[in-house]
């Protein structure tokens, strides 16, 4: 048992190389550059692993792209700017078919936003973020070690499902040091089955739709939605196989909160008077496990680092209202939470956050 | 000994990552369940730099600190409303009402051992005895980066052996005038701390 101080963004390097990664291309950006960072130090010292610092994140995301069919398991870290320019190549990845991941430490946005500072706004944009219809597999991690072990899924998913995968962090988890034991988290790694190019047999790597022959299929619905269904059976069996989640706190209380991330860590002082939902796989969305969970309670209540984002997708799965607590501006504090649920009249009776007030700015 | 919330607050540059890191590695190394969150603007050269530090023997969820019990101050830049038991800060950074003690780091680093940088270290050792943290000398080694790891363990025991009336002695000597005079409209209202209403006394 080796316990030792590591970073969020360190772990998730690390899972990385556990998982087999061998080709790592990024461009830095604020509060991922940590990852970039530590695979360039790995780089120098592993001359199995190849690392590219791109001009920008678009060349990034596509050097990736062109890793994993060049044969090497390839991943890319960057935060919400940089997540944003990505989006084509996302949608030329799902639709090509092509196994990498992505980190996206998340910060507050719109626009270059906050760029120190917690945030949980890109949940939709890991979704729906490209163009078109597309299964995406996303994982969002609570813990140091938890971004060690759900970097290893990510890859492994990507393996599987042969597309792009997404883990979530967020600058607090991104820059948290935690004590953790790494060596102890034994995750079965799968291996890289896909051939490279150049092996021999032909493969496809057109974004436009064809035929299995390579022939445009440009005016083919039914060619179309017979590959669009293929492919999305085959992302949501293996989605299947990686539903991890959370269902703690006090399971006998009223009300649920639903959290994820950082989010329920801050909120933790809350658990006497709350059962927690933390859904790991952010997506798919866990319709299975909600529906089986959220009839138990009277109330529910989202807690999250946007205006809403997941608790739209709680009620679209449940068909039923939902509380709202948006933690806004990277304010990811009890004393934030507490004001959220005062202002909508389920504070506890007698909780009092500690602190007399939530950090703030000077100068 | 339980576990302890606390936040170093500076700019950047300053040495807040080093106090945090070097205390978190120490701790990790002595059994101590530690999380550590670095929190800076980006946006600003010389921004501000805070490093929000909690351990304790058992597992930690909550990481953010917004009630410390010790608040090391080597700059005034960071969260304006975190409340806190007790401040070491640098010379002229405490604030009227505070509990604490100023004690001028850099200065003591220059002096004593002949760079400001282990004014850090001296901090450190400071934070270290205000937390009653019960280290050993294999603590240390095993923590601390073996670059000038023998003046670093130096300068951590020479914080850490500080006592009130040392700390007394040496604000007395290297900065009683400022030290007294920012404090003149407390001392005249009976508000000061005991350390600055002393000061005026002796110099009166």
């Amino acid at each position: 048992m080796t316990k030792r101080l590591v970073q969020g963004n360190e772990a998730v390097l690390l899972g990385a190389v556990k998982a087999g990664a061998t080709f790592f291309a990024g461009y830095p950006i604020s509060p991922s550059s940590e990852i970039l960072a530590q695979a360039s130090v790995h780089a120098a010292s592993h001359p199995e692993f190849r690392f590219i610092q791109e001009e920008d994140e678009i060349a990034s995301v596509n050097a990736i792209l062109g890793g994993s069919l060049a044969g090497a398991k390839s991943f890319t870290a960057t935060s919400g700017p940089g997540f944003s320019l990505m989006q084509e190549a996302v949608g030329y990845g799902h639709k090509v078919g092509i196994p990498c991941v992505i980190i996206n430490v998340q910060r507050v946005g719109p626009g270059t936003g906050m760029p120190t500072m917690p945030g949980q706004g890109d949940l939709l944009q890991t979704r729906y973020g490209s163009t078109g219809d597309y299964t995406s597999i996303v994982f969002y991690p609570s813990t140091v070690a938890e971004c060690y072990e759900y970097t290893i899924y990510a890859f492994n998913a990507a393996e599987e499902s042969r597309s792009p995968v997404i883990l979530l962090s967020d600058a607090f988890l991104g820059h948290l040091n935690e004590v953790a034991d790494l060596d102890a988290i034994k995750v079965p790694i799968i291996p890289r089955t896909l051939e490279p190019l150049a092996s021999g047999s032909t493969r496809l790597f057109s974004g436009v739709a064809t035929y299995p022959d390579g022939e445009p299929a440009t005016a083919d619905g039914d060619e179309f939605i017979r590959q669009y269904y293929e492919g999305k059976a085959c992302r949501e069996e293996v989605a299947d196989r990686y539903a991890f989640f959370e269902h703690g706190w006090n399971k006998d209380a009223e009300t649920l909160v639903i959290a994820f991330g950082i989010t329920p860590r801050v909120a933790q002082p809350l658990s006497p008077y709350f059962a927690l939902f933390r859904p790991i796989r952010i997506w798919p969305t866990l319709d299975k496990e909600l529906a089986e969970i959220a009839p138990r309670y009277k109330k529910i209540i989202v807690i999250e680092g946007s205006d809403g984002q997941y608790a739209n997708v709680v009620e679209s799965v449940l068909l039923r209202r939902v509380e709202r607590v948006p933690l806004l501006g990277g304010r990811m504090s009890i004393e934030a939470i507490s004001e959220g649920l005062e202002r909508i009249g389920m504070l506890p009776a007698g909780f009092a956050p500690s602190g007399s007030k939530p950090p703030a700015r000077v100068g | 000994m339980s576990g302890k919330s606390i936040v170093i607050d500076g700019v950047g540059g300053q040495g807040v990552r080093v106090i945090g890191s070097t205390m978190a590695s120490l701790l990790t190394v002595m059994g101590f369940h530690v999380t550590l969150l670095f929190d800076y603007d980006s946006s600003v050269r010389g921004g501000m730099s805070e490093a929000f530090l909690r351990y304790d023997r058992e597992p930690i969820s909550n990481f953010v600190v917004e009630c410390a019990d010790v608040v090391v101050r080597l700059a005034d830049r960071g969260p304006v409303h975190l409340s806190t038991d007790y401040v070491i800060a640098d010379i002229n950074l405490m604030k009227p009402g505070e509990t604490g003690e100023e004690i001028p780091f850099l200065q003591l680093g220059v002096e004593k051992f002949g760079r400001d940088l282990f004014g850090n270290m001296i901090a450190l050792g400071r934070l270290l005895c205000v937390c009653d943290v019960d280290f050993t000398d294999e603590h240390l080694t095993e923590a601390l980066p073996k670059k000038y790891i023998e003046d670093n363990i130096a300068a951590i025991k020479y914080g850490y052996g500080l006592d009130q009336a040392s700390i007394k002695a040496i604000v007395s000597e290297q900065a009683a005038s400022s030290f007294a005079s920012r404090y003149a409209e407390q001392v005249l209202a009976g508000t000061a701390p005991d350390e600055a209403i002393e000061l005026a006394a002796a110099r009166s």
